[in-house]
């Protein structure tokens, strides 16, 4: 309508060029328009999702919320490992845009090397959109304070709020509860920390490393959305941490603070009886009857409250000097020891299942025992004159067990190796610890693959005879002689320790409860059994026996075996097992404090101590006991 | 009324709002008025959550201010006749020369460029008044030179009468006007009827200054016209991923905003990347990256049907002046609107250098919604006087001419 004035008025004009003119500008217009639209096309419809995805990288975060580890309580629901929360200081690789400049003034505010934090993001690059943990523990004063403070000078600094372990007690019960402490990278490598990244705390040692996976829970997620400058502005969405599991232990508060208390007095006994260099112990109580380990320790230990928010430098350089004592390692399931005369009920059950020797057998003890032109000292230089097999257990000949030892040499094939290996000597008990030590039980082929000379690699009458009494290269833990030990005390299991009861969930439904475990039984026969029971019985309470006088005035019937274990060039290692009641074993005890001398006034008053607060009869033994063996 | 009437030099000519109201161009001021509410709903949207303002619609108001004066101009300017220019060329012309001479003297700073002057009211930028002084003494400088359009020196002239303001607009420095300038002369000469040998010459004098300023100059006598940054916006959009300065991330925020809106977009006011910030400018500038990230394809291309409807309007009213003089003013404001707003969303869309020109009608601004708004009040002021007796009487200047004032 509009377009037929126009033309008219072009037509006759003196220039319709313009109107060509016009329409070339307006080709253009729509040309440039047409540009546009296809350009939007071109972002908007065919590669819209792409740059979605960007939008959404940029302006949501996703960071981890902590799930509480779970708690570890003692058999009575004591809780002996808990949470507190704390504040962790981490960097956001993505949002670390100087770090040239954010580095250096991070390190000076914690009070850690540059190099560390370098190398602590190196790691953790991998995942620019997960928080690297650089300190764990950061005091909210000044540290924290501060750096919320100067928020804008630390763009990329994170703090998040965490759990840290804590310890009501402090120092107990160390090297079973273990520690945690940030994942090693040769672990992140590993399948079973799959889901965790850098700076994730795990198990390390004890029950925390064994059962990581159950205490350790699933971690939150939170989603945020950040604006251009990283502040959050809103949560998007929150996915709650799932709490780990907790443990119940079979461990006894009370008894395991006795335990301590006891390896402690015992070395001070055993200095007291000029054994100055008494420095360190392991103490052992199960239930024979199941394997639950009700109370075990290995002197020195350490406050676990130091690995918290990693381990500072000094502490770590004090604990791990020679004076030290190795307080890391722990004694009772990693200490090697030669069992000697502990051993003798093993080996007279070897003999007894063998017929080497029955109850009866009489050897005759004048102080000492030869082959040829070598000669074995017992303990008692004047001897124990005619002595059976009860009564060599009593009073601890070792001239006895030396006869036993030599009669074993003489017969063809490892069978006093077998019958010892029964006992679960010369491998590990399957406790749920780790880096149980396996000790060794002597035998041909071992001397022939490891001695040093020809001389050395022959197995000889004296390799049997020092086995007898539990010396040569016989190497025993703390726990296996309990393990064994209660083989006796139980008549012929030979069971699996352990240190967990039940895996309990937040509400204290039991997930999962453990049962006694047996790998393997040791068929004795009863009367066999029962005279090596009464050997042990004798031991406390014959006038005679070796532990008489450590638990003189003890109330309930207990056997044991005092041990003195040779080591040249230390002071004897002084040994005692005991069960109680005798007739019907509930706890079985075994002590060691190196180099403290003899067992009966050393050891054995450890494990009274522990019995009589089993028992609940209060009996302090007493103070001073006259040396047997 | 009376300016009017003195303008109109025809003694009987009474005005007739009637024919005022049939004559003016009720599609090109609905489809204008749509595009300053799109903006100033996207204004709101893009800052009502700043953190620095006393109130959500602070901008808004702001621009609504621009609004109501800018309205103002629009119907006065559409009132008076067009061909009243011609006579005032010169105040025109000079006045404009005075006012960024001026700007450069007193000009308010901000972010190391003087381009406003401040009065009491408002600030006025006055690069973008200048626009339209521009296109005003051109259109009546080329109407009058009809006859010497094979001439080279008037053409030379003319260049040069475009060149001073230009000059005086870069060195504010406002790169981005200084090239509208550019594209209005471009413009209104074809229109004209420069001779395309004359347009060939020109275009490879054009081609020759900017690569003396761009590269020859900068690397062989160390003289830089143009400063570092000016270059690095210029070409960052051929080369994003070479850049390390904000301009690049400016470019990378902006083409995520509008293809992230996909299809439909994300919604009014939940566009996150104008809301978190990561659009920068996203009022001013970048307020098509909103559109595009709110409204998707579907907003954006409706936006551009917008400016192509104003266009298709501005050139029916080019092309029915009767008057070259006429044609002229109208190429004018075609270019400046066409060149804009290609720059403007070509720049959001990573097609087209940074140079910080607005989209008009739409961007944040009170300076440039009122040159605008006055803009489609001289194309209305076109329409209506070329059409049969506004004022009674035959139609003025039926012929293609020079024309005394």
């Amino acid at each position: 309508m509009y377009l037929e004035p126009m033309r008219k008025r072009r037509a006759p004009g003196d220039d319709p060029s313009i109107a060509a003119r016009l329409a070339v500008l307006a080709t253009a217009a729509v040309i440039l328009f047409a540009v546009l639209l296809f350009r939007l096309w071109f972002l908007q419809i065919l590669s819209g999702d792409q740059y979605s995805t960007q939008a959404d990288d940029q302006r949501l975060r996703t960071v981890s919320i902590s799930a509480p580890r779970g708690v570890v309580y003692d058999r009575d629901g004591e809780p002996l490992v808990v949470n507190r929360a704390g504040l962790s200081v981490g960097i956001l690789p993505m949002d670390l845009r100087s770090p040239e400049v954010v580095i250096p003034r991070l390190a000076e505010v914690l009070g850690v090397p540059e190099d560390e934090i370098r190398q602590k993001l190196e790691k953790g690059k991998s995942d620019p959109y997960r928080v690297t943990v650089i300190q764990a523990d950061v005091p909210e004063n000044p540290v924290v304070s501060y750096l919320k403070e100067h928020g804008l000078e630390f763009p990329g600094v994170r703090i998040e709020k965490s759990y840290l372990r804590s310890y009501p007690r402090q120092a107990f019960a160390t090297h079973i509860l273990g520690y945690v402490g940030g994942i090693s990278y040769d672990d992140l490598e590993k399948e079973q920390f799959r889901t965790l990244g850098p700076g994730a705390m795990v198990g390390k040692d004890g029950v925390e490393a064994v059962y990581d996976s159950k205490l350790r829970g699933v971690d939150g997620i939170r989603t945020v959305e950040v604006d251009a400058a990283g502040r959050p502005k809103r949560i998007i969405q929150e996915i709650q941490p799932q709490p780990g599991s907790n443990l119940v232990l079979t461990l006894d508060n009370e008894l395991q603070e006795v335990a301590e208390l006891a390896v402690a007095e015992g070395i001070e006994r055993a200095h007291q009886e000029g054994f100055t260099d008494a420095a360190a112990g392991a103490i052992v109580a199960l239930d024979p009857r199941t394997g639950e380990i009700l109370a075990m320790a290995s002197y020195p230990d350490y406050d676990l409250t130091s690995w918290v928010g990693g381990m500072k430098t000094d502490i770590y350089r004090d604990l791990t000097s020679p004076e030290g004592n190795k307080p890391f390692f722990d004694r009772a399931i990693k200490g090697l020891y030669p069992a000697a005369s502990v051993f003798k009920p093993f080996v007279a059950a070897a003999a007894l299942r063998n017929d080497v020797v029955d109850w009866t057998t009489v050897f005759n003890d004048p102080g000492s025992f030869k082959i040829g032109a070598q000669r074995w000292k017992c303990w008692k230089d004047d001897g124990h004159g005619d002595v059976n097999l009860v009564e060599a257990l009593m009073v601890s000949c070792d001239t006895y067990f030396y006869n036993i030892g030599s009669m074993f040499y003489d017969m063809e094939g490892p069978i006093f190796q077998d019958g010892l290996e029964e006992f679960g000597f010369g491998r590990t008990s399957g406790i749920d610890l780790p880096g149980e030590a396996a000790g060794r039980v002597p035998d041909k082929d071992w001397k022939r693959q490891t001695g040093q000379d020809e001389e050395a690699r022959l197995w000889k009458p004296g390799d049997d005879v020092n086995l007898s009494i539990g010396q040569g290269d016989l190497l025993v833990t703390p726990l296996q002689l309990a393990v064994a030990s209660a083989v006796i005390a139980n008549g012929g299991d030979v069971l699996v320790p352990r240190v967990v009861r039940q895996i309990t969930d937040g509400s204290g439904n039991v997930i999962k409860e453990f049962e006694t475990e047996m790998r393997g039984r040791v068929e004795l026969h009863p009367e066999e059994l029962e005279s090596i029971r009464r050997g042990l019985r004798l031991v406390t309470s014959d006038p005679n026996g070796t532990g008489y006088g450590a638990f003189r005035g003890f109330p309930i019937a207990v056997a044991g075996k005092t041990g003195t274990a040779e080591k040249k060039p230390d002071d004897d290692y002084a040994w005692f097992m005991g069960y109680a009641p005798a007739s019907a074993p509930e706890i079985l005890v075994v002590a060691i404090i190196e180099k403290g001398g003899h067992g009966s006034s050393v050891a054995a008053p450890v494990v009274r101590r522990v019995l009589d607060q089993y028992f609940n009869t209060d009996s302090a033994g007493p103070m001073q006991v006259e040396v047997t063996e | 009324m009376s300016v009017l009437q003195k303008g109109t030099d025809r003694p009987s000519a009474g005005f007739s709002m009637g024919r005022y109201l049939s004559n003016i161009d009720w599609i090109l001021l609905v489809a204008t008025l749509a595009l300053v509410a799109v903006g100033m709903a996207m204004i709101y949207s893009a800052t009502h959550a700043d953190r620095n303002i006393s109130s959500p619609t602070q901008y808004v108001n702001d621009q609504a201010v621009g609004l109501v004066a800018g309205l103002f101009a629009l119907v006065v300017v559409s009132l008076v006749d067009f061909s009243w220019f011609v006579g005032l060329k010169r105040y025109l012309y000079w006045g404009n020369v005075a006012l960024l001479v001026l700007t450069l003297l007193v000009g308010a700073e901000r972010m190391g460029a003087r381009r406003w002057i401040a009065t009491p009211l408002f600030d006025v930028q006055t690069s973008e008044l200048s626009k339209l002084l521009v296109v005003l003494a051109l259109a009546a400088l080329l109407a009058e030179g009809v006859e010497l359009r094979g001439r080279l020196r008037f053409l030379l002239k003319s260049v040069a009468y475009v060149a001073l303001p230009a000059l005086l607009v870069f060195v504010q420095p406002d790169l981005g006007t200084a090239l509208v300038f550019v594209a209005v002369l471009g413009v209104m000469l074809l229109v004209w009827g420069i001779r395309w040998t004359h347009a060939a010459l020109l275009g490879g004098g054009a081609l020759l200054a900017a690569t003396l300023v761009l590269r020859v100059l900068p690397q062989t006598f160390g003289l830089e016209l143009l400063k570092p940054y000016q270059i690095q916006r210029l070409t960052v959009f051929l080369n994003p991923n070479q850049d390390t300065s904000g301009a690049a991330y400016q470019l990378s925020q902006s083409k995520i905003a509008v293809a992230s809106g996909m299809f439909s977009g994300k919604g009014y006011m939940d566009g996150t990347q104008t809301n978190l910030n990561f659009l920068p400018a996203h009022h001013t500038d970048f307020i098509f990256s909103v559109i595009g990230e709110e409204f998707g394809f579907v907003g954006s291309a409706i936006l551009l049907l917008l400016f192509l409807a104003v266009l298709w309007r501005a050139f029916r009213i080019a092309a029915a002046s009767k008057t070259l003089h006429g044609t002229l003013i109208a190429s004018g404001v075609i270019a400046i609107l066409l060149f804009q707003v290609f720059v403007n969303v070509g720049m959001t869309l990573g097609i087209m250098p940074i140079t910080g020109i607005p989209l008009p009608f739409v961007s944040f601004g009170s300076s440039s919604l009122v040159v605008f708004l006055t803009a489609v009040g001289l194309l209305q002021s076109v329409r209506v006087h070329s059409r049969t007796a506004l004022y009674g009487g035959r139609l003025r200047g039926d012929q293609h001419g020079p024309m005394a004032a």
